[in-house]
């Protein structure tokens, strides 16, 4: 039993890693903006944590603070310019930053030694720690969710001009996820620098924004329940269809086609609006019995 | 107690005047009505009070303030509140978290408090839950309110859209087209609702279609043809007039 746990301990920690991801990619969405910065803010946070680590010698505590906080400063600073953006214009905007974020890690060797990446980062960050992050972003997520920041969110994802008309700053609550996905990304890029001894400029480039977003937009945007899932089936998925070898990719990508024509809403939310309107059939049906009866 | 005053108010979409120079008052505790065909430019009007459309010329006022060039989120933060012709629910979500949506520009909880899930945030949430059942239990909804808004008939959607700007505490409602496909009882229900927010001291403007509706609840009527005005009195006094007749029935 223990030996089968620990031959799948890196799954277990890549699963918790992608499932940080798509928490950052799921809370600008679930604000109606379409950011694909999530791969950049992560760069930024694994790049801040490794430097404070190896460069510094600072306790890697410090790194995570220092890329929460980077993370979010980021996400603030590009949500200032952005405001005025919607849908495909955001998501190429954001995706320039992607590409920013990349060439600098490529390029300015002196801090980030290029694209040989930074190696020999000590490994302090493990399942457990892991766990515990994501335990707490979940919980961030849930108690925003309920609040009126997540409300906000709903309404202005659904129909701007309804939630205008009700008083709520688009402007404020956008920022709000930009920080928000900033910081969690962050967080996720500093966890991966202290799990996985070294990291490359490209893991944070092209390929980590296409399955992010598929990860939430497989899982579901609305329930928080819709990142987790979206994340562990994109991190099982791959090692389940190892048998088809070469073909791997291909089946993959119809999977997630056909998830998404027939499950438009992520799997999440669809489970959970079927369980919503089955207990709704219920009790009518129930109020129906008792005025017959 | 605030009035809503229209001074010369237009609006040209490319050089076309859709709304050409109206004057109009809407007074607290009143239900000012407007009326006129298909195009006259009734829900321009509505969209430039509530700040969705920039003005092309003339002035809003709110009581004492000149709120021309204030934009929609500043509008209904100072009790600016409407309901829409084609329904805008949150579909996915209840009824009650449609209406909750509506008591924002009351809420007190700070940022901080949100993003931490303090115990003031869960308050208020509770809170404006159950001040959103006081409502549902007016509008004879208290079962659905655990429902899917999308799912609902049509004349439930309405009402749950006038629940959510009554949830605002608005010191001016405007109501457009508010009962659209309705049948007349379901109308009267609402009419007496309507007269019941009038009393509190709303000022309210009612955009409509149905004459008889009209007539039979407003204290003033404005009447609106291809964007100018070409009657106002009282109900009787504008059903009279020929000019209003012509535009309704055609020549």
């Amino acid at each position: 039993m223990m030996s089968f746990f620990h031959s799948y301990t890196p799954l277990f920690e890549l699963a918790l890693f992608n499932t940080l991801l798509a928490f950052s990619q799921y809370v600008v969405l679930r604000a109606g903006v379409f950011s694909l910065g999530t791969a950049a803010f992560a760069a930024i946070g694994a790049y801040v944590a490794a430097i404070v680590v190896t460069t510094y010698g600072l306790p890697f505590w410090i790194g995570i603070v220092l890329a929460i906080a980077i993370g979010a400063m980021v996400g603030a600073l590009v949500a200032i310019p952005l405001a005025r953006l919607r849908g495909v214009f955001q998501a190429l905007a954001t995706l320039a930053l992607v590409q920013i974020v990349l060439s600098i890690t490529l390029n300015w060797v002196d801090v980030t030694n290029g694209a040989l990446g930074i190696n020999s980062i000590p490994k302090t960050v493990g399942l457990v720690g892991l766990l515990i992050a994501v335990a707490i972003v979940t919980y961030f997520m849930a108690a925003i969710g309920s609040s009126s920041i997540g409300r906000a969110f709903d309404v202005i994802r659904e129909d701007e001009t309804v939630a205008v008309s009700l008083g709520i700053s688009v402007v404020k609550h956008h920022f709000i996820a930009f920080v928000l996905s900033g910081a969690i990304a962050g967080l996720a890029g500093a966890l991966h620098s202290y799990n996985s001894y070294s990291i490359t400029p490209n893991e944070y480039g092209f390929n980590m924004l296409v399955i992010v977003l598929a990860m939430v937009v497989l899982g579901g945007r609305v329930s928080i329940w819709g990142p987790i899932v979206g994340a562990v089936i994109l991190t099982v998925l791959p090692e389940l269809l190892r048998g088809f070898q070469e073909y791997r990719t291909v089946v993959q990508g119809a999977l997630l086609m056909a998830s998404i024509i027939y499950l438009p809403r992520g799997v999440a939310d669809t489970l959970i609006g079927a369980y919503r309107r089955r207990r709704i059939a219920e009790e009518t049906s129930r109020m129906r019995e008792t005025v017959t009866a | 107690m605030k009035a809503l005053v229209l001074e010369d108010l237009a609006r040209n979409f490319g050089g076309l005047p859709a709304v050409d120079g109206i004057r109009l008052e809407a007074p607290a505790g009143r239900i000012t009505g407007l009326i006129g065909p298909n195009g006259a430019g009734k829900t321009t009007v509505v969209n430039m009070i509530t700040g969705l459309l920039k003005v092309t010329r003339g002035r809003i006022k709110f009581g004492d303030d000149d709120v021309t060039e204030a934009d929609a989120t500043q509008l209904a933060r100072i009790g600016i509140a409407r309901t829409f012709q084609n329904i805008r629910l949150i579909s996915d979500a209840t009824v009650l978290e449609n209406v909750v949506a509506g008591f924002h520009r009351h809420e007190t909880t700070g940022t901080f408090a949100n993003l931490f899930g303090l115990p003031s945030a869960q308050r208020e949430r509770r809170a404006l839950e159950d001040k959103a059942m006081i409502l549902l239990e007016q509008f004879g909804m208290t079962g659905l309110a655990r429902h899917p808004a999308g799912g609902l008939s049509y004349g439930h959607q309405r009402r749950i859209e006038m629940m959510r700007a009554l949830a605002m505490d608005p010191a001016l409602l405007l109501l457009d087209e508010p009962v659209a496909g309705m049948n007349d009882s379901e109308a009267h229900s609402l009419a007496d609702i309507f007269r019941n927010v009038a009393r509190r001291g709303v000022a309210i403007l009612l955009i409509e279609h149905n004459m008889r509706f009209v007539m039979s609840l407003c204290d003033h009527i404005y009447v609106l043809a291809s964007g100018r005005l070409i009657a106002e009195g009282t109900p009787d006094a504008v059903g009279r007039d020929p000019r209003v007749i012509e535009a309704y029935l055609g020549a």
